[in-house]
């Protein structure tokens, strides 16, 4: 109950003060080059990883990208950069 | 995002994972902090990434505690080149060995080959070469160039006229040619001898023709001596006329010399600096001392390094460094003059043939104008005036 109204109270004041969501909520923020690379910062961990997907664990869900010939180009705590043919990004919520 | 440049100064690791958990793996290396990049995966179970050389270690630490197994597959970056080419050093000092024989030994003068000159003179030069120091296993650099090899040799073997000095690889060419004995004369055709200049004849030597004029004649430029017209009138026969006729001339000249001069002579004492150069560059090789002269004259010498039989852009310098000594020269008037006389009468001698000779000297006029000497003199000299002239045959 306390979770989810500190949850709203965020949402409120990114929206409100127009403060970045990601920084406000702990949101992934994913910048893609065309299909060939993303960039995804705020993730909290690599799940699976093969050259046809990246499973990556988010604060709230997880974090599914799809494709062919997958390279972790780097991979740093809360940062990854991935390149390959990418054809889906999907969300997973709890 | 990473810096591979500085990564591959550093030196890199591919480590191959196999087994279960690859992506535990890699978490934990980086929530260790150790940089994980080109992660690949290959099958299920086995995976490719990249890590820093001096991560290896933790690396080893943090694999203990998952379940795979690791290898490493490859090795890029500076420290694994300087083993590698430490473990080939080898092969780099014989190359290196090889080149530096081959410099040498194109630096070395290997032959000499005197052309187109009699044994005698050969030998000449054979003998006058060592003695310049130009020897078969001397090295080049240290030889004087061609052009002052060419000139030397002129001047101290007499019987050469001409010698082209040549290099042709390591081997100096030296093509001769020798003084040859005049020819025959060709018969000469018919002439007259006439007046060089004005002058008063004072002896007549004649071989040939026809003489016209005779002792203590004044004769003008140009005027008709000798006659190559000989013969009663009717049976005139046309011959080249020859001889020598004797005439007094006359000179005049005027020298100015000042009282005082300086000028610079050298003592004998000498630094020299040698250097290798490339460019502008100088790299000093031996000699650093640093001459206590007053009074310098530099004289310097590049000579090119060879390999094979290219010139290189590398170069010998020698720089010469001789003491020089400022000489102050005061003459007394009297002696100003004597010495202005005897310039003159030098300068006359130089510029009259060698059977000409001075029969008077008279000073003109002589006379002393801030600091300099002003001579004038006359001079009577005798020599031979007669030039021959041909003689145009027609009509």
């Amino acid at each position: 109950m306390v979770k989810k109204w500190r949850q709203q109270m965020k949402r409120w004041m990114a929206e409100k003060l127009e403060l970045p969501a990601d920084i406000m909520m702990d949101l992934p923020r994913i910048t893609m080059v065309g299909h060939i690379h993303i960039y995804i910062e705020n993730h909290r961990g690599l799940l699976a990883f093969s050259d046809k997907e990246l499973r990556l664990l988010l604060r709230n869900g997880q974090l599914v990208v799809r494709g062919e010939q997958f390279v972790i180009k780097t991979i740093l705590p809360e940062e990854i950069l991935l390149e390959g043919k990418i054809s889906q990004v999907v969300y997973i919520d709890e | 995002m990473k810096n591979e440049w500085v990564d591959t100064l550093a030196g890199s690791v591919r480590v191959k994972a196999r087994g279960k958990g690859i992506e535990r793996l890699i978490n934990a290396c980086v929530r260790q902090g150790i940089a994980v990049w080109n992660v690949k995966k290959h099958s299920a179970d086995t995976a490719t990434f990249f890590i820093k050389l001096s991560d290896v270690k933790r690396l080893r630490h943090v694999a203990r505690q998952s379940e795979c197994k690791l290898s490493f597959v490859g090795r890029t970056g500076l420290p694994f080149f300087w083993r590698q080419a430490w473990r080939n050093s080898g092969f780099w000092l014989g190359l290196l060995l090889f080149i530096a024989i081959v410099f040498l030994l194109s630096n070395i003068v290997w032959k000499i080959e005197i052309k187109g000159a009699a044994p005698e003179t050969e030998h000449q030069i054979a003998r006058e070469l060592k003695r310049m120091g130009v020897e078969r296993g001397v090295f080049q650099f240290l030889l004087d160039d061609p052009e002052t090899l060419q000139k030397k040799l002129t001047e101290r073997v007499p019987d050469i006229t001409w010698v082209g000095v040549e290099w042709k690889g390591t081997s100096l060419h030296f093509r001769v040619v020798e003084k040859e004995i005049p020819e025959p004369k060709k018969p000469i055709p018919p002439r007259h001898l006439v007046a060089k200049k004005e002058a008063v004849i004072a002896d007549l030597f004649v071989e040939e023709g026809q003489p016209l004029v005779s002792v203590n004649d004044y004769v003008q430029k140009g005027q008709l001596l000798v006659s190559g017209i000989i013969g009663a009138e009717g049976r005139t026969k046309f011959v080249p006329a020859s001889g020598k006729v004797f005439g007094e001339t006359w000179y005049k000249s005027t020298v100015v010399l000042p009282l005082e001069t300086t000028f610079h002579v050298l003592t004998g004492k000498f630094t020299e600096r040698h250097y290798v150069g490339i460019g502008r560059l100088l790299i000093p090789v031996w000699g650093w001392k640093k001459p206590v002269f007053a009074h310098t004259i530099v004289e310097t010498e590049k000579r090119p390094f060879r390999f094979w039989k290219w010139d290189l852009p590398l170069y010998y310098e020698r720089i010469t460094i001789r003491e020089a000594e400022e000489v102050k020269r005061r003459y007394t008037w009297e002696e100003a003059f004597a010495e202005a006389k005897e310039i003159a009468r030098r300068e006359l001698r130089a510029k009259l043939p060698e059977e000409a000779a001075i029969r008077s000297e008279k000073v003109l006029h002589q006379a002393k104008e801030n600091g300099k000497v002003r001579v004038e003199l006359h001079y009577e000299v005798i020599e031979n005036i007669a030039v021959p002239q041909p003689i145009v045959q027609g009509d």
